[in-house]
C-alpha cells in the first residue's frame, strides 16, 4: 500500500500553531506512507493539482489530506483523487484545523496532537475499501406539509416548475397564521388581500392536489421514493357535495363551540366554515360541541343542507401518496395565556394576546373590525402592549426572541390609532428589534406620527381596578416606576413550536432543537436543507420568522427540489450499512431498531433467514451496527475494523 | 406425585411434538442431566427434584423450526418470555410444561459442605436433603444451599405454560439485590475494578458461560472469536478476558433473565452473572423494564424511542 499525506498550512490558520513540517517528517516514518508534504492551500487549484501529480508520480493508492473539517472540503478532495484514477473512498481527511490549530494555543502540544490525528487517518485509509454508488430512479412529486404562506409559496413554485405537488394541511383551510392577520407590516397592506390570490392559485393549479383537514400518519421510503400515508380526518360533511353556502352554520343550535381560527375571541357554531376566504370553503362539524354527537339527537344541519352533504357516520380515511421529496412548512404556535399569570393571562378577559387583537382589528373577524373589550364590548381608549410576553424569558424555558412581535406591535398600535382616533397606545418593550428593510422606519413612524408611547422596561404586574387594568412596570430610561390605567392589554405572546413538531420530526427523521424547531443542515450555507436528504424546511417551523422570510424560504426550498429533480436518477451514498450474511444469525434485532426501516429480512436459498439492508433507504446512522451482537452488520467506510485501526493507531503506539 | 403427573403430561405432549426436554439422573447421585425424550420409553428416565438445575430452554432457538416440548421451572419460563419478545422462537411450536419450584440446589455449595467427597446417594425430604458419602451422611437444609438466583427469585411459578404440574407456589424472601452486588456497590471504583480484575484473571476463555447462556445468540459469530470485526485477540491476557466479559455483559443488557447458568457452568467459579444482574437493576431504573416477565413487552435495547420512561431527553 502506498499512502500519500498532504498537510495544509491553510495560510496561518494551521501553520500558525502547528509545526506542519514536523508533522510531515513524522508522518513519513509511518509504515505504508511513501510520501508526505506540506502545502500552503491544499484546496486551491494548484494544491489539488499537486495531489493528482503526486498520485501519478509516486504511484500512490491511498491519500490523506490533513487540513480543515471534512464538512468543508471532503467532497473536493474525493473528486480530486477520483480524477487521478483512485476510488473516491481511498481518501481520508484529518481535521487538524477545527480540532487542533483553532482550539489549542500550545504549538508543541498541537503538533503532537496533529501527528496523532494524521496517524489515525493513515491507519483508517489503509483499511478503506473501494465503494461505488448506484443510481436509482426518482419520483418527481413533492409533498408539502402545511399550507401556511411558506408552504403555499413552495407548492406554487414547485408546481410552476412542472412538478406535481401534494399539500397536506392539518386544519380546515390553507392560509396558516397569515390568513388570520389584519394588515401586514411594514406596508400595512391587507393580509388576506395579498394572501387570497395565492390561496386561489393553489386551489386552481392543475399540478397541486390539496388535502385539507388531513395529517401525515406514516412516512416510508427515502429521497426520490417516499410512500406517505395521509389521514383525511372525518369532517362529518361530504366535501364533494358541500357548496360552502353556510346554511348549516346559520341554523346550527350549538352556538358555543370554541373558535380555533379566531383563537377563541368569540364562540362559533358546532358546524362551521372558518372564514369567508377559506380554501377549501367547506363546512366541518366539531363533534365536541355538535348536539348530534354530545346528546345523540339534533340533525338540524342534515335537514337544512340543500345538497345533503352532512354525514354523521363519516370515518377517517387513509390515502397513500407517492412522492420524491418533502417540504416541511408546518409553521408555529403561540404560548397559552395561562403561562403568563403575572400579567393576568387567562384570568382577566381584557388581557388578550396579539393574535386575538389581530382578529379584533380584522374586518372579517368576530367584531367586524370594531375594537372592543371582551368583557363589556366597550371601545377601549387606553391600550397597553406588552412585548416579550414569555419570549426571552429563561424562567419559562423560552430564551429566544420571537422575531416578529416588535414589528406587529408597532403595526397594531398604528392600526389602533386608525380605528380609534382618540385612543392612546403604550408599548412596554425590552429592545425594539426591527432590522428588516423599512422596519426601523416603521417602528419610528408609530412613535413619531402616531404618538405611540414607548416605555423601555418590563411589566411587573397587571391587576384590575374597577373597569380598568392597572399595568405596573419600570421605565428603565427614566429610572422610575410607571403605572398605566388601561382599558385593554395586549400581550405579544411568545412563539413556540407546534405541539406535534417533535413527533413529526421523528416521522421525518429530521433533527429538532430543544424548543422543537426543526434544524437546518447548516445555519448559514444550507438554511432550507435538513440532514435527511429529500426533506426541506420552509417558514416558521424552523424558527420564528416573519412573512417575507417565510416566503423566501418557501421559494428556496422549491428551488432546491427543482435542482434535485433535474435529472431522472439520483446517486446513492455507498457509505451505508451492509450485512455479512455469513456472520448474521438472523436475530433481526437490527430490523427492529433501524429508525429508518431500512432493513428487511431475507431468506437465503438454504432457508436461513438473514438481515438485508435497502441501500437507498439506509441513512448511515449506524444504530444497527451497535445493535447487532455479532458485528454482522457494518457501516461501510466506518466499519468496526476501520475504527479499531484508528483507535489502535492512537493507543497502541 | 409430581413425577408421575409429569410423565403422564410428557407422554401426552409427545403425541404432537418431535421431542420433549426434561431431566434425568446424571453421572452420580448429585447431578442431574438433560433428557431428550423422543420415544415413549425415554420418559421412564424422567426425574424431578432440586437437582434439576439446568435451564433447558437454552436449546429452543436452535430448534425454532421443530415442534418441541420443554419442562420449565419458574425462572426458566422467563427465558421463554424473553425469546418471545425477541422473536427467537415461535410460540405455537413450543409446548411448555411448567413446574412450580421450591428452589433448587447449588451443586457447588453442596460439594463444599461435603468436602468434595464422592457421593453415594442423595435423598430429599420436604425442605432438606441427605447426602451419603463414603465418610458418612450429611443433611442440609435446601434453603442453605440455594444458588444465588433462588434467593432473589420472584417468580417460582412459571409465568408462561401450557400445563402446570402441581399447585402454584410463591416465595419471596424480599431480597431485591443480591449480597455480592450490595457489597460491590459499597466499594470505590478502583476497588471494584480490582475485584473484577481478580475474578476475570482466572477466566480460561472456555466460553462455557457464553455457550450455556440461553440469550447468547451469535453462535459462531461471537465477538470473542471473529476476525471481522477483530475486537479481541486470542491472547490470554487480562485485557482480552476483561473485554470479552464486558461485551458479554453489555450484550445481555436488558435481556438477561437471571437464570444464573453462566455462573453455574463456569469451571473457574467466576460470578459472571453478577455483572448482568447489576445492569438489569439499572435497566429497571432507567427504562422501567424487567426482562422475561411479560411477552408483550418490548426490550428497550431493540426499540428506538425518542424519550424513555426515565430518560426525558426531549421532554415530549
Ligand atoms: C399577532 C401576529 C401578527 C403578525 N403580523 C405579521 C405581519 O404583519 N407581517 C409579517 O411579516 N408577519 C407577521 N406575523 C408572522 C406570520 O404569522 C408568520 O411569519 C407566518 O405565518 C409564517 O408562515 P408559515 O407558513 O411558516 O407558518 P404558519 O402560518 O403557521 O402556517 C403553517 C401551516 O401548517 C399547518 N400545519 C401545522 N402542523 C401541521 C402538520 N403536522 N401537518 C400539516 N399541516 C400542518 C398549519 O395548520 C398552518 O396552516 C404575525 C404573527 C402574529 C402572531
Ligand atoms: S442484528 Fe446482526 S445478526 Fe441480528 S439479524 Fe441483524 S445483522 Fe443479523
Ligand atoms: S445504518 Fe443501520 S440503522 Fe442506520 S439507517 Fe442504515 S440500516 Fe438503518
Ligand atoms: S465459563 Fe468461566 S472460564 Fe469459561 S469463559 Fe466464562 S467466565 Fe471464563
Ligand atoms: S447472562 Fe447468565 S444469567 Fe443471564 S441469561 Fe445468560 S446465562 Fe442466564
Amino acid at each position: 500500500m502506498r499512502v500519500g499525506v498532504f498537510i495544509c498550512h491553510c495560510g496561518n490558520n494551521i501553520a500558525g500553531t502547528i509545526d506542519v513540517a514536523r508533522v510531515a517528517e513524522e508522518t513519513r516514518k509511518i509504515p505504508g506512507v511513501v510520501y508526505a508534504t506540506t502545502y500552503m492551500y491544499t484546496c486551491s487549484e494548484p494544491g489539488q493539482e499537486e495531489i493528482k501529480e503526486a498520485i501519478k508520480r509516486e504511484g500512490l493508492d491511498r491519500v490523506v489530506v490533513a487540513a480543515c473539517s471534512p464538512r468543508m472540503h471532503e467532497m473536493t478532495f474525493r473528486r480530486t483523487v477520483e480524477k487521478a484514477g483512485l476510488n473516491r473512498y481511498f481518501f481520508e481527511m484529518a481535521n487538524i484545523r477545527e480540532h487542533i490549530s483553532w482550539v489549542g494555543e500550545d504549538k508543541e502540544f498541537n503538533t503532537r496532537k496533529a501527528i496523532d490525528v494524521v496517524r489515525m487517518a493513515v491507519a483508517k485509509v489503509m483499511q478503506n475499501r473501494p465503494l461505488f454508488s448506484s443510481s436509482f430512479k426518482i419520483n418527481k412529486r413533492v409533498l408539502v406539509m402545511g399550507g401556511g404562506v411558506a408552504g403555499m409559496q413552495a407548492a406554487l413554485d414547485c408546481a410552476d416548475g412542472g412538478l406535481e405537488v401534494v399539500i397536506v394541511e392539518k386544519s380546515q383551510s390553507i392560509g396558516g397564521m397569515m390568513a388570520r392577520l389584519d394588515k401586514t407590516f411594514p406596508t400595512i397592506d391587507c393580509s388576506i388581500c395579498i394572501l387570497g390570490p395565492k390561496m386561489v392559485d393553489v386551489a386552481q393549479h392543475e399540478k397541486i392536489k390539496l388535502y385539507a383537514y388531513s395529517e401525515i400518519d406514516e412516512i416510508k421510503g427515502y429521497v426520490g421514493n417516499y410512500q406517505v400515508k395521509i389521514r383525511k380526518k372525518a369532517t362529518y360533511v361530504d366535501w364533494s357535495k358541500c357548496t360552502g353556502c353556510g346554511a348549516c352554520m346559520e341554523k346550527c343550535p350549538s352556538k358555543n363551540a370554541y373558535d380555533y381560527f379566531n383563537f377563541g375571541v368569540a364562540p362559533t357554531k358546532a358546524i362551521n366554515i372558518p372564514f369567508p376566504q377559506a380554501i377549501p370553503k367547506k363546512a366541518k362539524i366539531d363533534p365536541n360541541y355538535c348536539r348530534q354527537f354530545t346528546k345523540g339527537k339534533c340533525g338540524v344541519c342534515a335537514k337544512i343542507c340543500p345538497t345533503k352533504a352532512i354525514d354523521y357516520e363519516m370515518k377517517d380515511e387513509i390515502i397513500t401518496e407517492e412522492v420524491g421529496a418533502i417540504i416541511v412548512a408546518t409553521g408555529y404556535s403561540l404560548i397559552d395565556m395561562d403561562m403568563l399569570p403575572e400579567y393576568g393571562g387567562g384570568r382577566y378577559p381584557d388581557v388578550i394576546s396579539g393574535i386575538q387583537y389581530e382578529r379584533l382589528l380584522n374586518a372579517s373577524g368576530p367584531t367586524a373590525g370594531h375594537i372592543e373589550r371582551p368583557s363589556d364590548h366597550e371601545e377601549p381608549k387606553t391600550i397597553v402592549f406588552v412585548s416579550c410576553a414569555g419570549s426571552r424569558d429563561k424562567s419559562i424555558g423560552i430564551p429566544y426572541c420571537s422575531n416578529f412581535c416588535c414589528m406587529y406591535i408597532a403595526k397594531q398600535a398604528i392600526l389602533t390609532k386608525d380605528h380609534i382616533s382618540d385612543s392612546q397606545s403604550y408599548v412596554f418593550y425590552m429592545d425594539i428589534r426591527s432590522p428588516g428593510k423599512g422596519y426601523d422606519e416603521f417602528t419610528r413612524r408609530a412613535q413619531e406620527e402616531y404618538g405611540v408611547h414607548y416605555i423601555r422596561g418590563r411589566v411587573s404586574r397587571i391587576y384590575p381596578k374597577g373597569k380598568k387594568l392597572v399595568v405596573r412596570g419600570a421605565d428603565t430610561l427614566l429610572g422610575t416606576q410607571v403605572e398605566i390605567e388601561a382599558d385593554l392589554v395586549v400581550l405579544a405572546t411568545a412563539v413556540i413550536s407546534n405541539k406535534d413538531a417533535a413527533y413529526m420530526a421523528e416521522k421525518l427523521h429530521i433533527s429538532y432543537d430543544t424548543f422543537g424547531f426543526y434544524v437546518e443542515s447548516h445555519p448559514k450555507l444550507r438554511p432550507v436543507e435538513t440532514n435527511t436528504s429529500g426533506v426541506f424546511l420552509a417558514g416558521a417551523c424552523q424558527g420564528p420568522k416573519d412573512i417575507p422570510a417565510s416566503v423566501g424560504q418557501g421559494s428556496a426550498a422549491a428551488s432546491k427540489i427543482l435542482a434535485l429533480f433535474s435529472g431522472e436518477t439520483l446517486e446513492s451514498d455507498p457509505a451505508v450499512a451492509r450485512v455479512n450474511i455469513n456472520a448474521c444469525v438472523g436475530c433481526l434485532k437490527c430490523v427492529k431498531t433501524c429508525p429508518f426501516g431500512a432493513i428487511k429480512e431475507k431468506e437465503l436459498r438454504d432457508g436461513r433467514v438473514v438481515a438485508d439492508v435497502i441501500e437507498t433507504v439506509c441513512a448511515g446512522c449506524g444504530v444497527c451496527t451497535s445493535t447487532c451482537p455479532c458485528g454482522a452488520i457494518q457501516l461501510q467506510h466506518f466499519t468496526d475494523n476501520q475504527i479499531l485501526a484508528e483507535v489502535n493507531a492512537l493507543c497502541l503506539i | 406425585m409430581t413425577v408421575e403427573k409429569l410423565k403422564e403430561t410428557v407422554l401426552d405432549t409427545l403425541k404432537d411434538v418431535e421431542l420433549v426436554m426434561g431431566y434425568q439422573m446424571g453421572f452420580d447421585a448429585l447431578h442431574a442431566t438433560p433428557l431428550f425424550i423422543r420415544k415413549k420409553e425415554d420418559a421412564e428416565r424422567l426425574i424431578w427434584n432440586p437437582l434439576c438445575v439446568h435451564n433447558l430452554t437454552t436449546y429452543l432457538p436452535s430448534l425454532k423450526k421443530s415442534r418441541v416440548g420443554v419442562v420449565v421451572k419458574g425462572c426458566d419460563s422467563r427465558t421463554i418470555i424473553q425469546f418471545l419478545q425477541e422473536g427467537l422462537i415461535t410460540r405455537e411450536n413450543v409446548t411448555i410444561i411448567g413446574i412450580p419450584c421450591q428452589g433448587i440446589i447449588s451443586v457447588r455449595k453442596v460439594l463444599k459442605e461435603i468436602e468434595y467427597e464422592p457421593v453415594e446417594e442423595v435423598s430429599f425430604n420436604s425442605d432438606s436433603m441427605t447426602i451419603k458419602t463414603l465418610k458418612g451422611s450429611k443433611t442440609l437444609k435446601i434453603e442453605d444451599v440455594w444458588p444465588d438466583k433462588c434467593i432473589t427469585c420472584k417468580y417460582p411459578t412459571p409465568l408462561i405454560y401450557d400445563y402446570l404440574i402441581g399447585e402454584p407456589v410463591s416465595f419471596d424472601r424480599g431480597v431485591e439485590v443480591s449480597q455480592v452486588i450490595k457489597e460491590l456497590e459499597g466499594k470505590s471504583l478502583n476497588e471494584r475494578l480490582a475485584y473484577w480484575q481478580k475474578e476475570f484473571d482466572r477466566c480460561i476463555r472456555c466460553y462455557a458461560c457464553r455457550n450455556a447462556c440461553p440469550l447468547c445468540v451469535c453462535q459462531d459469530s461471537c465477538i470473542a472469536e471473529t476476525r471481522e470485526p477483530h475486537w479481541i485477540s486470542q491472547r490470554l491476557t487480562l485485557n482480552e478476558k476483561f473485554m470479552f466479559h464486558m461485551i458479554h455483559a453489555l450484550h445481555l443488557a436488558g435481556r438477561c433473565v437471571e437464570c444464573g447458568e453462566c455462573a453455574r457452568v463456569c469451571p473457574m467459579d467466576i460470578p459472571v452473572n453478577i455483572l448482568k444482574k447489576k445492569i438489569n437493576l439499572d435497566m429497571k431504573e432507567l427504562f422501567g423494564y424487567v426482562p422475561g416477565v411479560n411477552a408483550e413487552d418490548k426490550p428497550p435495547m431493540y426499540t428506538f424511542n425518542v424519550d424513555e420512561v426515565n430518560i426525558k431527553e426531549h421532554g415530549i
